[in-house]
């Protein structure tokens, strides 16, 4: 019972990484990243291929920060000039190009049959310490995280991007140039994302294509838009209730025998959706109360 | 060369069914202004609507009937339920609340049918060759239908007093304010069309293809450049812009493979927003 | 050293919204921009500061054409502008507004940030007593901790200029700067307005209170349906015929 706690704490603060970028990005800054997974994918694959070829992983796991933060730098220098909306379809079109490049390229990623046998973090561990030993390190990693967002959002550079998402013109008008905060930003959240995905492939130790769909974007989307966009608070609530949500449709399945598989996957995406746009209905703000106006 | 010219013709059929999905983006964005991520979901709506009505009444004619009123129906009922609650609010919340509506419909559709493809009755048919290039009666009578459809689209656009307040709208929506327009009536309209267009269009690519929950999901991504690269707002731009982006893909096909499709719209969309960061034809925005 | 727009022409579709305008502003010079609402005044300011592309004409500053520099490089270069509508960060409090518009700040840039704390804590500390003199003269000490968006209209004009005055500006360009200001404080604008000017900083200023802005400025132009019809000093101008027509239109 107590591995299956340990298991669920992992994978909530591989979820609350992803949340802490785009609590950044979105929350902080005002960009409408839908491409979320796509840099989660590089990042698993960066990371899982380096180890596999006897890489240390601790160096994999650094490039899976730096490899999807450089792929940002493009996107962005390309994209960041554009409206929300269309920074908003053209990140989505990018993950779903990543997940066709990786079903495809299948000399190098296995196409749809992914990557198995990523070795696990402390090798040297087994059973319940070697789960604690990762729920550790991810655990540190994600306080690392908070502290680096709470010093960012306190900071001149955090005041410029707030500024950004409530006027970006007249931050224009002010002699600074928007492009390039926004790339930071936007190269930071993937690099949050590249070291999630890390500890996700080296965790559950084998990656396919089907785990990098938009859907987990949105899963992302629904736990910060539950918590409150623009604060930490709202992004570890929401990805509590995220968490909660995913196992909770599990148990469902296991208590109700009729309703199969295939199913509680339909049920499960009409629950983000509705809660999508419930929340964005009624409670935009979310349930730490982001007084945020956009 | 008649190999290109095959690449060409394939590509013209693709490009329909682009710029039909283009044709309901380009509306929405045009006149409630956001993109509608729940098109391509509207698309297959449609589609299963229509495999429905096939198989009960074993009737085309029928299915394509039922299969425009189930867009039209699922069109309308997101807008009473959800994007007319948004109405003054930012973009991404629209935005967002479009994903939502995607994933219920999404979720509607798999749990009535499950995950499985399925296939529309048609006969077979031998394809007929015209001047070297292989043409499927099945192909022609798609096309003949979905040009049918659009040139009824365009009649309402341009000919119609609601078509003209529709097109005045997406033109200055202050202006169109002013002068009397009733923006209710307008939205009305405008989901039922961009409804219907999409309900069509999803169970076009239904019997040339198969249905299945993600066909109009895939769609989604050509048919946004296509809107894009045709103008925001732009009827007959939308058209024309999934045509072309249909021939090149088609065209493309044999350099860079059948599934790197979706990269060559991502490129061609990245593209257009190089040049022109606000879309070919894109209003932009002053600043005073 | 001067600011000089020559020959500006814009269309808005088919309509000429600025007709070949040519205006200078000499180095810490003082000039009012006046004319009828719709007149182009607005959007010669948008085509000075770089948010508009003119159809023809230039830019120039110390004779050097602007064409080149996008805005944000033409308000690091000393050209500065206010808004007519303002365009504050609703979310961020007046005191924040006015910090996040100085210049060159170390920890406007992540490395720096981590990397130089030291000397982000200093900047901070001489640009925050900046603010605070900012927020004194323009009676904002009391809201300085609001949210910018709770501002009454013209406090946020208030507000606007006071981000200008952060950036150390050569020449700033105020577009209605005195709309919905009480009369008192805009004595005291005007006084300091002369004070800035004194120490060398050039001004154009938009401006429909006439009485206010004739208290302000030596010179005067004056813009009708996208042409300058006249400039030189506020007595002559404003007595002169095509002025009092474009204002009264057909009565006079
Ligand atoms: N982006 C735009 N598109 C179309 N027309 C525009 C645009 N910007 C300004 N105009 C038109 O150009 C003319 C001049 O506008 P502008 O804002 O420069 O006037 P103004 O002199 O500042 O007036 P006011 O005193 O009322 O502020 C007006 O007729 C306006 O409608
Ligand atoms: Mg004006």
């Amino acid at each position: 019972m107590s591995a299956y706690f340990v298991a669920i704490g992992i994978v909530s603060l591989i979820y609350m990484l992803l949340a802490l970028g785009l609590t950044l990005q979105f929350g902080l800054t005002g960009l409408i990243n839908f491409g979320h997974v796509g840099f989660f994918a590089i990042g698993a694959y960066t990371s899982a291929l380096l180890s596999l070829q006897g890489v240390p992983l601790p160096l994999s796991f650094l490039a899976a920060a730096i490899v999807p933060g450089l792929m940002a730098l493009p996107i962005g220098l390309i994209s960041l000039r554009l409206r929300d909306d269309y920074f908003a379809i053209v990140t989505l079109g990018f993950s779903e190009v990543v997940r066709a490049v990786i079903t495809n390229a299948r000399e190098l990623t296995g196409g749809t049959q992914g990557i198995p046998g990523i070795p696990r973090m402390y090798p040297g561990l087994t059973g319940l310490p070697a789960q604690l030993a990762v729920l550790a390190t991810v655990g540190l990693v994600t306080l690392a995280a908070v502290w680096m967002i709470v010093r960012i959002a306190r900071s001149p550079f955090g005041r410029m991007i707030q500024a950004i998402r409530d006027n970006e013109v007249a931050v224009k008008a002010l002699g600074k140039d928007p492009a390039r905060f926004k790339v930071q930003v936007l190269a930071v959240g993937a690099a949050l994302a590249g070291i999630a995905s890390a500890f996700y492939a080296h965790y559950i130790t084998y990656i396919v294509p089907d785990q990098f769909i938009p859907l987990v974007t949105f899963y992302v989307w629904m736990a910060i838009i539950m918590g409150g966009a623009s604060r930490i608070s709202g992004a570890v609530l929401g990805t509590a209730i995220l968490m909660a949500f995913l196992e909770g449709s599990r148990f469902v399945h296991d208590f109700l025998p009729g309703v199969s598989e295939v199913h509680m996957a339909s049920v499960r995406i009409g629950i983000v959706g509705l809660l999508l746009i419930v929340f964005v209905i009624k409670r935009p703000q979310g349930l730490m109360g982001d007084t945020t106006q956009r | 060369m008649t190999d290109l010219l095959q690449h060409v013709a394939n590509g013209v059929v693709q490009g329909l069914f682009i710029g039909m999905a283009a044709l309901a983006i380009t509306l929405v964005f045009g006149i409630a202004r956001f993109p509608n991520a729940a098109t391509g979901d509207m698309m297959t709506f449609g589609a299963y609507a229509g495999l429905v009505a096939q198989q009960a009444a074993n009737s085309l004619v029928l299915a394509g009937a039922v299969a425009i009123l189930a867009g039209a129906v699922v069109a309308l009922a997101s807008h009473w339920l959800v994007f007319r609650r948004l109405a003054g609010r930012s973009v991404v919340s629209l935005l967002v609340a479009s994903i939502g509506v995607a994933f219920m419909i999404r979720a509607v559709l798999g749990v009535v049918f499950g995950q499985a493809q399925a296939v529309f009755q048609v006969p077979l048919t031998r394809a007929q060759l015209y001047w070297g290039v292989r043409v499927t009666p099945l192909n022609l009578q798609i096309s003949q239908v979905v040009v049918a459809a659009l040139l009824v689209v365009f009649a309402v656009l341009y000919f119609t007093p609601i078509g003209r307040q529709m097109r005045a709208v997406a033109d200055d929506r202050d202006l169109a304010r002013v002068s009397g327009i009733r923006p209710e009536r307008v939205m009305v309209a405008l989901w039922l069309m961009a409804g219907a267009v999409a309900g069509l269009a999803g169970m076009m690519l239904g019997i040339k293809t198969v249905v299945a929950p993600e066909v109009g999901w895939e769609m989604l991504l050509p048919a946004f450049t296509a809107a894009i690269l045709g103008g925001i707002g732009s009827a007959p731009g939308a058209v024309l812009a999934g045509l072309l982006l249909g021939v090149a893909q088609e065209v493309s096909t044999p350099f860079v493979g059948f599934s790197y499709k979706i990269a060559i719209a991502f490129l061609v969309m990245l593209g257009v927003l190089l040049v022109r960061p606000s879309g070919l034809f894109g209003r932009s925005e002053s600043v005073r | 050293m001067t600011l000089e727009v020559r020959d500006i022409v814009m269309n808005f579709g088919g309509f000429r919204a600025l007709d070949g305008v040519s205006l200078t502003v000499p180095a810490g010079g003082l000039v009012g921009l006046i004319g009828p609402n719709g007149a182009g005044k607005s959007t010669l300011f948008a085509i000075m500061s770089g948010f508009q592309t003119q159809d023809a004409g230039a830019v120039l500053l110390d004779g050097r054409p602007l064409d080149a520099l996008a805005a944000p490089a033409r308000a690091r270069a000393g050209l500065v502008r206010t808004f007519q509508v303002p365009r504050e960060f609703r979310n961020l409090t007046v005191r924040q507004n006015l910090l996040a518009a100085a210049p060159g700040q170390t920890g406007e840039n992540l490395l720096g940030l981590f990397f130089q704390p030291g000397r982000v804590a200093r900047e901070e500390a001489v640009i925050a007593r900046r603010a605070e003199e900012t927020l004194r003269l323009l009676k904002l000490a009391p809201v300085a901790d609001q949210p910018a968006r709770q501002l009454s209209g013209g406090q946020k004009k208030l507000l606007e200029l006071g981000r200008a005055l952060m950036l150390d500006p050569r020449f700033v360009l105020l577009d209605e700067p005195f709309a919905g200001v009480n009369p008192v404080l805009i004595g005291e604008i005007v006084a300091r307005i002369r004070e800035l000017n004194a120490a060398g900083i050039g001004f154009l200023i938009i401006e429909h209170d006439l009485e206010a802005l004739t208290r302000l400025v030596p010179y005067l132009a004056v813009l009708d349906r996208g042409r300058i019809i006249a400039q030189g000093g506020p007595d002559a101008v404003l007595t002169d015929a095509a002025v009092r027509e474009a204002y009264l239109g057909g009565v006079a």
